[in-house]
């Protein structure tokens, strides 16, 4: 926690008036502002909500991202302990990425700052009452006299909407501000098709996706859950089929790890491929558009030889890709995204437009109509930039916005802002912004307050707050309207008795019904259909003579390209999230600090080890990051995760890790902001620090891990062992049993001997299914699991040592690589597989682990002394042992307040591993025993196959015949890691399937 | 083994010289004793703060890094249990085979026997996470009547331990009780009255030494299949286990084998230079040093060759894991300690085909220093090395000793010099009955009987 | 000493007269003397005709009991509360032998030192004349005895060649 913001615990008292009031209160009729905190409601008498022990779930709208994927908040006593998706909402379809998963500990973050605090002569802050602080702001309105700016990072919704509208009303300058802008598509979809939008991408109908630079798997590009629910649905294994993911890009992103093919183009070159590709498409009339000829003539020049010049990838490639493309309609062009975000990234978007237009995908997997939220055009924020530099602005209020540290230091925007006379936050957090400013007045969290959210046309998502408040915040809505009813004059029409009551009435103006409401906030929102706009190309030449992007900095001495990395801490707002810091990369796997990515033959070439601490300096500034030996990276380019480094940001963020975009001009006239824009150079500092990851050795060694085969053996059914021996199709057994023929009849008297006690009777049988062609490794499931299962972090030293709890991990292996073979990824989510024949059961002098009688692998902390031989003795070392007490420094208050009161908080000295989250199995047994009815399949989903984007996981009864867990384990893909140690493991993997052009 | 001792030993003094030389060696203690005892206390306290640490903060502390959920506190345990072996292979399996040699050496060796296993016993304590509950390994009735898994290893382990201090005890006790009384016959002052209260009212009656003969010699014959079965159960906490590099059959009679060896070294580390301090020299005598470095050849050589079947078989058996396993055993991070544990026990033991070596006290004392490293290593390099490449390569990582893992060792050996000294000044450490056995009595008339 | 037994005490410096003068004893029918010596010795062994010890009864007793405890705690524990682990059977023999071993061996030791115990008991030194240098180099031989007849014991002795007599009172 930062030293000016003071220590807020939660003490008893006030814990139990969250617990009583929101007993109360959490209907959800009932509004939530502060003032109601002294009513205490003791549990004596009963709300219909609120049985303790008993979950409470209440529908709400994911914030985290312009996205704005459906929530179901689960309660407990009154506080929120699990973030899950909506079934109901078309975005993430009940699924939900690490980032909403995290927005628990954005809640309970102990950096939050407690209350409306102003600055004092000496610079501190000091708390005072909100009375004051409205009272200061409409002082501060009143003297404003239209020099007023808001600088508004909330998305599209009813707050918007009366935050622009108070502005103007005082003659102020509203700007909208999304740091990472998607102006590049939204400029190119204007040149080309003469709509200024960004277009909705439907990855699930493609059967051929090129992407070009687009990362749109890797965390925050325009709506990550959909896409990746679509490309599960169109790049999974299904009855022989699947599409093929050719990627171009200068870096393997997590998206280009599951790509079929991965080609590293050099930076800011993907338009010329795009161009060549519909340059094929149209001299071989695959592509045939009403205005065909006059696109042949402009594209002639636009050879694939000409492409491979200018990027490096083969003009066969090229080639055979656009024939490819061509013949697997409907197909998906991508472009866009901060990867590819060089200045020549319209000039990318309007090329892939044009290619997408040409193959006919316009329209079908490619629609226009959607209006995704995109905030408002960089050139905005550049102009209000100036007008705080003339000194035009006197009050400046920041909202959901961290511009200090989002835009690069070079453009000089904290000198700026400091300009303003008055600056006010409502941020939730001290960050760097908010650190200057002279007035904050905390916004509640978004599962504290009322809110909604339009991210497309036909979806409204509804928030609503879902427990009382943490700390002393109020909902900026309310301060906006008490202070407009205080200042009066062109503000006095904002007469609504509060922020709820005005949502309220906004939305009963298109809803009609107090039902209608109810109805809506049951289910978070309304969804309608999503309307498509037919395009056609432009009038006008629409292709813009093809240029390299250009690049600032000067190309000598050790020079490189610098891209910067998107990583699972976004734009940097999830940075002070221990979940997400600990959450090891997906490409990485790197935890807790920034790094340099740099190919092995640069690094050979400049004798650098992993590790060695460099310098890289642009003409903006320079920064210095341990490295990190790549394979997946173009050998001219250096990758540099975004979201570290920040200076005020919470005990978890501050001074940890660099900002790359500490390198990057500012000053840029793209009308967007080119991350991917300057050139590097890198010197040596001779210092080391050691990289905190999570993986030991990056190869399989041939041991059948992560198993995979060609499309073809998948359509001949043959199962992993034998597509590894490459035989053909033959007969072939699903899982052999080798013990089955060395020893006859013996297993089975073995199994008769422990047919005792409990053991007799007709249980289920719990097992798992993972479907490695849908896995992408994104990571959301690892998260899923630290929230339900109450698992804390250890930090990065611990990490060091390779300590930490993560039940559920993924594994990531390479193959190839090396002379010539294409770089291929593997990911394995890798969890305790609750083996029939548990190694770790026997050995355990205490019975502390232990064979359930419905086939879980149990683990009894309470009897555990520590020996430590069950971890010893697990083949795929899934057994965690608590060291120190981590769960005492993992939660601080008040995040201690999410622990799920259903799972033991586990003490020092004892080992813990995954219980197929067994406090769900058990709840749904009960819930089945209460309504008198036998459990059906799918009653019980464990916290990792329900965040899981892509449905890679499936768990169920193996004992029930027709369960979904049942069919899937019969697939021939289906292989058990370690098969040959005979340990019957009941989780099944299903082999991932490549989906290559056989040479 | 009956091989080794060809020639028996003719010790050239009377009964009288005996008893009083080894009585003389007990009571008052010399400036080199005291400052022994001194370093020996020392080291032991830097254990126990070691300890206090662990139970403070939590064995985090050591340099554990998983997959290495055991390193060196184990890798401890099992060096001290072997060095055990020794002691009860000279005191009860040479008692059996009835060679002569080993009466002066085997209650050194016996004593070294009880207070080793004394301090492996603490290892498995300090070594579990949550330490206050180590009782619960016990089979004792408790309020859910629940019992300890006896499919267990660690359980085979509790008792076979316990049993293995308990047996060795007796037999030091029994095998004391006349020379204790020896001993009560001869001084004066409090020491007459702690040894009559410790010879048990012993006097030497014929229906006395009826009875003594034959007990010692079935504790003799118990004893002898315990040695065997401890390190076995000992090896077994490996072989039962499914890590690359522990799965072996080989194990019981390698650890066994290896546990002998070290013993032996740990023998000659200590008599040589106990025989100095003690003024023994004309009883331990260069013929038990002589014995006693060719048991070290046997034991060197079986290890000699398990290690080359070590290696064989996991090559052999085609097992991707085991062949890892090995191959990073040679070449891997710890090389070093597979190295060394190779040279210190396969190689040096074969110096022992030397008469001339078998024979120099100084060099069988520096080699003996090299046996127990090499040992130590031994255990280490199985124990760390295994785990820390076994199946999934993601899993992998390199342990790293920190302070609380010296610490603890240190105090290890602190604790077990401490009990030895003291014993060394306060009992006899070399069995006056047994060597007066040897020696026969004067007679009037010559010529035998 | 509470009360001391009168006798004649002999003590021999040469295990030859010493075996002279036990065989002198025998042969006079005398069963109730005591030999001292500082080590067992075969030839008062064979002079005094000692039979096998049933010591060794203790000990086989003892282990037998050893190995049923071993059964009976191993298969009652485990059926006494059926826990499965690693999918092997609740109770079975292989494992358990190890626990039948060691406490057949733990109960056989304890049993053999116990019936050591015992057995010297049986005849208890208390009361019988001693002296510290039979725990030395000196072969005691302690005669219960009076009068005359003890007069006649100390001449046997002294032809027989000891260096020492005494009469304890």
């Amino acid at each position: 926690m930062s030293d000016t913001t003071p220590r807020e615990g939660i003490d008893r008292r006030r814990f139990l008036t969250v617990l009583g009031v929101t007993g109360a209160g959490a209907a959800v009729v009932s509004g939530c502002s502060t003032e109601r905190i002294e009513k205490l409601v003791p549990y004596l008498v009963q709300s219909e909500d609120q049985i303790p022990g008993v979950a409470t779930w209440y529908a709400s709208t994911c914030t985290e991202c312009p996205a704005g994927c459906g929530l179901h908040v689960r309660t407990r006593e009154g506080r929120a302990v699990k973030l899950e998706g909506n079934p109901e909402h078309p975005i993430n379809a009940g699924r939900l990425c690490a980032h909403g998963q995290s927005a628990l500990q954005g809640l309970y973050n102990p950096g939050r700052v407690a209350g409306p605090m102003a600055r004092q002569a000496d610079g501190s802050f000091k708390e005072i009452t909100w009375d004051e602080a409205i009272a200061m702001l409409v002082q501060r309105l009143q003297g404003a006299s239209g020099k007023l700016a808001v600088l508004n990072g909330a998305g599209r919704g009813s707050f918007t909407d009366l935050l622009k509208a108070w502005t103007e009303a005082q003659g102020g300058r509203h700007v909208r501000y999304q740091p990472f802008s998607y102006e590049p598509l939204r400029e190119a979809s204007r040149q080309t098709f003469g709509i200024a939008e960004v277009p909705r991408y439907d990855f699930g109908r493609a059967n051929y996706i090129v992407s070009f630079g687009a990362d749109f798997l890797d965390s925050g590009w325009i709506s990550p859950v959909e896409h990746q629910r679509g490309f599960a649905q169109a790049h999974g294994y299904a009855d022989g089929a699947m599409a093929r993911h050719v990627m171009f890009a200068p870096r393997m992103s997590l998206t280009a790890m599951n790509a079929d093919e991965w080609h590293a183009s050099k930076p800011g070159t993907e338009a010329a491929i795009a161009l060549a590709m519909a340059n094929v498409l149209l001299t071989e009339r695959s592509g045939n558009p009403p205005d065909a000829n006059a696109l042949r003539g402009t594209l002639a020049a636009y050879t694939p030889e000409k492409a491979q010049q200018e990027t490096g990838v083969g003009a066969e490639v090229i080639r055979r890709v656009a024939r490819e493309f061509a013949s697997n309609r409907p197909g998906l062009a991508v472009a866009g995204g901060i990867a590819s975000q060089h200045r020549g990234a319209v000039q990318t978007a309007a090329a892939v437009n044009l290619l997408n237009y040409v193959a006919g995908n316009v329209g079908d997997t490619v629609r226009f109509g959607a209006d995704l939220d995109g905030g408002d055009a960089y050139g905005e924020t550049l102009a209000l930039q100036g007008a705080l530099d003339r000194g035009e602005i006197q009050v400046i209020l920041v909202h959901e916005a961290n511009p200090v540290y989002s835009l690069p230091r070079a453009t000089g925007f904290e000198a700026k802002f400091r300009k303003a006379a008055f600056k006010i936050s409502t941020s939730l957090y001290l960050d760097e912004t908010a650190r200057l400013c002279d007035l904050l007045l905390p916004n509640h969290h978004a599962l504290e307050r009322w809110d909604d959210a339009r991210p497309r046309r036909g979806v409204n998502g509804l928030l609503q707050p879902v427990m009382e408040p943490v700390f002393r915040t109020m909902a900026t809505g309310d301060v906006l309207l008490r202070a407009a009813q205080k200042v009066g004059g062109a503000l006095a029409h904002f007469n609504a008795t509060g922020w709820e009551a005005y949502l309220k009435s906004q939305w009963l103006k298109v809803l009609g019904t107090e039902e209608a409401w109810r109805t809506a906030l049951q289910h978070g929102g309304t969804y309608g259909e999503t309307p498509t706009t037919p395009v056609r190309l432009a009038n006008g030449t629409v292709v813009t003579p093809y240029r390299a992007a250009a690049f600032d900095g000067a190309p000598e001495g050790e020079s490189f390209y610098l891209a910067p990395v998107p990583s699972v801490l976004g734009d940097g707002r999830f940075a002070n999230r221990p979940w997400l810091l600990e959450l090891s990369d997906p490409v990485t796997k790197i935890t807790w600090h920034s790094w340099v990515e740099i190919h092995p033959d640069v690094a050979r070439r400049l004798d650098l080890q992993e590790g060695e601490i460099v310098r890289l300096t642009s003409p903006h500034g320079s920064i210095e990051a341990p490295v990190y030996v790549y394979p997946g990276i173009h050998p001219e380019v250096v990758g540099v995760p975004l979201g570290h480094g920040h200076t005020s940001y919470g005990a978890f963020a501050t001074g940890r890790g660099v900002n790359p975009l500490d390198l990057l001009d500012g000053a840029d006239t793209s009308g967007f902001l080119p991350y991917f824009a300057t050139r590097v150079i890198l010197t040596k500092t001779r210092r080391w620090k050691q990289v905190a990851k999570t993986e030991g050795t990056t190869r399989q060694l041939g041991r059948g891990i992560a198993d995979a085969m060609t499309l073809a053996q998948a359509k001949q059914g043959l199962s992993p062992a034998l597509a590894a021996a490459g035989e053909a199709a033959g007969p072939h057994e699903e899982n052999p049993q080798p013990e089955v023929e060395a020893i006859g009849g013996w297993r089975e008297r073995q199994l008769q001997k422990r047919q005792k006690g409990e053991y007799a009777n007709e249980h289920p049988m719990w097992g798992m299914v993972i479907d490695l062609a849908r896995c992408t490794g994104c990571s959301a499931c690892v998260t899923a699991c630290y929230a339900e299962n109450n698992i804390p972090f250890v930090g990065e030293d611990e990490i060091l040592r390779g300590r930490e709890l993560t039940w559920m991990r993924i594994e990531r292996y390479w193959e190839g690589g090396e002379d010539g073979e294409p770089l291929e990824a593997r990911v394995v989510p890798m969890l305790c597989q609750h083996c029939d024949a548990a190694p770790c059961e026997p050995v355990c002098p205490v019975y502390a682990a232990y064979h359930t009688a419905d086939g879980l692998n149990g683990q009894v902390y309470n009897r555990c002394v520590g020996t430590r031989y069950c971890a010893n003795n697990c083949p795929y070392k899934v057994r965690y042992f608590n060291w120190y007490a981590y769960s005492k420094a993992a939660f601080p208050e008040p995040l201690n307040l999410q622990l799920n009161p259903d799972v033991t908080v586990r003490a020092r000295g004892i080992m813990e591993k995954c219980t197929f989250c067994i406090q769900r199995i058990r709840g749904a047994q009960n819930r089945a025993r209460l309504e008198d009815r036998p459990l059906r399949d799918g009653d019980v989903i464990t916290a990792c196959a329900q965040a899981c984007p892509s449905d890679a996981i499936v768990f169920g009864d193996m004992n029930d015949g027709s369960s979904r867990v049942t069919r899937l384990k019969a697939d021939p893909r289906g292989y058990h890691i370690l098969e040959d140690l005979n340990v019957r493991p009941a989780v099944t993997y299903l082999a991932k399937v490549l989906n290559r052009t056989e040479a | 083994m009956a091989a080794i001792a060809h020639e028996p030993s003719h010790p050239t003094q009377t009964h009288h010289e005996v008893t009083r030389d080894v009585v003389n060696t007990l009571g008052t203690a010399g400036k080199g004793y005291l400052l022994l005892l001194g370093a020996a206390v020392g080291l032991f306290l830097v254990g126990v703060g070691t300890f206090t640490m662990l139970l403070k903060d939590g064995l985090g502390l050591a340099g554990y890094v998983p997959p290495g959920f055991w390193s060196v506190y184990i890798t401890t345990f099992v060096f001290w249990i072997g060095i055990g072996h020794a002691g009860t292979l000279i005191s009860a399996i040479l008692f059996l085979f009835r060679s002569p040699w080993r009466t002066a050496v085997y209650r050194a060796t016996e004593v070294m026997t009880v207070f080793a296993v004394m301090t492996a016993g603490l290892f498995p304590i300090i070594h579990i996470g949550r330490q206050w509950f180590f009782y619960w390994l016990l089979p004792y009735p408790n309020q859910r009547w629940l019992w300890p898994n006896f499919k267990s290893p660690l359980i085979w382990d509790v008792f076979a331990i316990s049993t293995y201090l308990t047996v060795s005890a007796t037999f030091l006790c029994v095998g004391l009780v006349p020379d204790i009384a020896a001993a009560r016959d001869l001084v004066r002052g409090w020491r007459a009255k702690l040894y009559s209260v410790f010879s048990l009212g012993w006097r030497g009656t014929d229906n006395e030494w009826r009875h003594y003969t034959r007990a010692y010699l079935y504790l003799a014959a118990l004893a002898t299949p315990l040695v065997l079965s401890v390190h076995s159960v000992v090896s077994w906490d490996f072989a039962m286990g499914l890590v690359p590099g522990w799965h072996g059959t080989i194990f019981a009679p390698y650890f066994v084998a290896g546990a002998i060896y070290s013993g032996v070294g740990m023998v000659l580390t200590l008599v040589i230079p106990l025989r100095k301090v003690l003024k023994l020299e004309h009883m331990i005598t260069e013929y038990h040093f002589d014995n006693v470095a060719k048991l070290t050849l046997l034991t060197g050589s079986i290890l000699f060759y398990a290690y080359g079947m070590e290696y064989f078989i996991a090559w052999y058996s085609g097992n991707p894991y085991e062949q890892t396993a090995f191959w990073r055993r040679a070449l891997g991070p710890m090389w070093w300690g597979g190295w060394t544990m190779i040279i210190c026990n396969a190689f040096v033991s074969q110096l022992f085909w030397f008469r001339k070596v078998r024979t120099n006290l100084t060099a069988l004392f520096v080699l003996s220093i090299f046996i127990n490293i090499g040992m130590w290593f031994e255990r280490y390099v199985i124990i760390v090395s295994s785990l820390s490449n076994d199946f999934l390569p993601y899993a992998w990582g390199q342990m790293r000793p920190t302070w609380a893992d010296w610490g603890i060792l240190a105090g290890s050996f602190g604790w077990f010099s401490m009990w030895f000294l003291l014993f060394a000044r306060t009992f006899p450490v070399v069995a006056i009955q047994e060597i007066k056995e040897l020696i026969p009595m004067p007679r009037l008339r010559k010529g035998g009987h | 000493m509470a009360r001391t037994i009168p006798g004649v005490l002999a003590a021999f410096e040469h295990i030859d007269a010493a075996c002279d003068a036990i065989q002198a004893l025998r042969a006079q029918g005398r069963r109730d003397f005591t030999v001292y010596s500082a080590a067992p010795n075969h030839e008062l062994e064979s002079a005094l005709g000692i039979s096998n010890s049933p010591v060794r009864l203790f000990t086989l007793i003892g282990g037998t009991a050893g190995i049923g405890a071993g059964i009976g705690m191993t298969f009652w524990m485990s059926l006494d509360w059926p826990l499965l682990v690693g999918g092997k059977p609740i109770a079975t023999v292989p494992p358990y032998v190890v626990f039948m071993f060691e406490l057949m061996v733990l109960l056989g030791a304890l049993a053999t030192v116990a019936g050591l115990v015992i057995l010297a008991a049986l005849k208890p030194t208390r009361g019988l004349a001693y002296d510290p240098r039979f725990s030395d180099d000196r072969i005691g031989i302690f005669v219960p005895s009076g009068g005359d007849d003890a007069a006649k014991l100390e001449r046997m002795f002294r032809e027989a060649g000891s260096v020492e007599v005494r009469h304890a009172a």
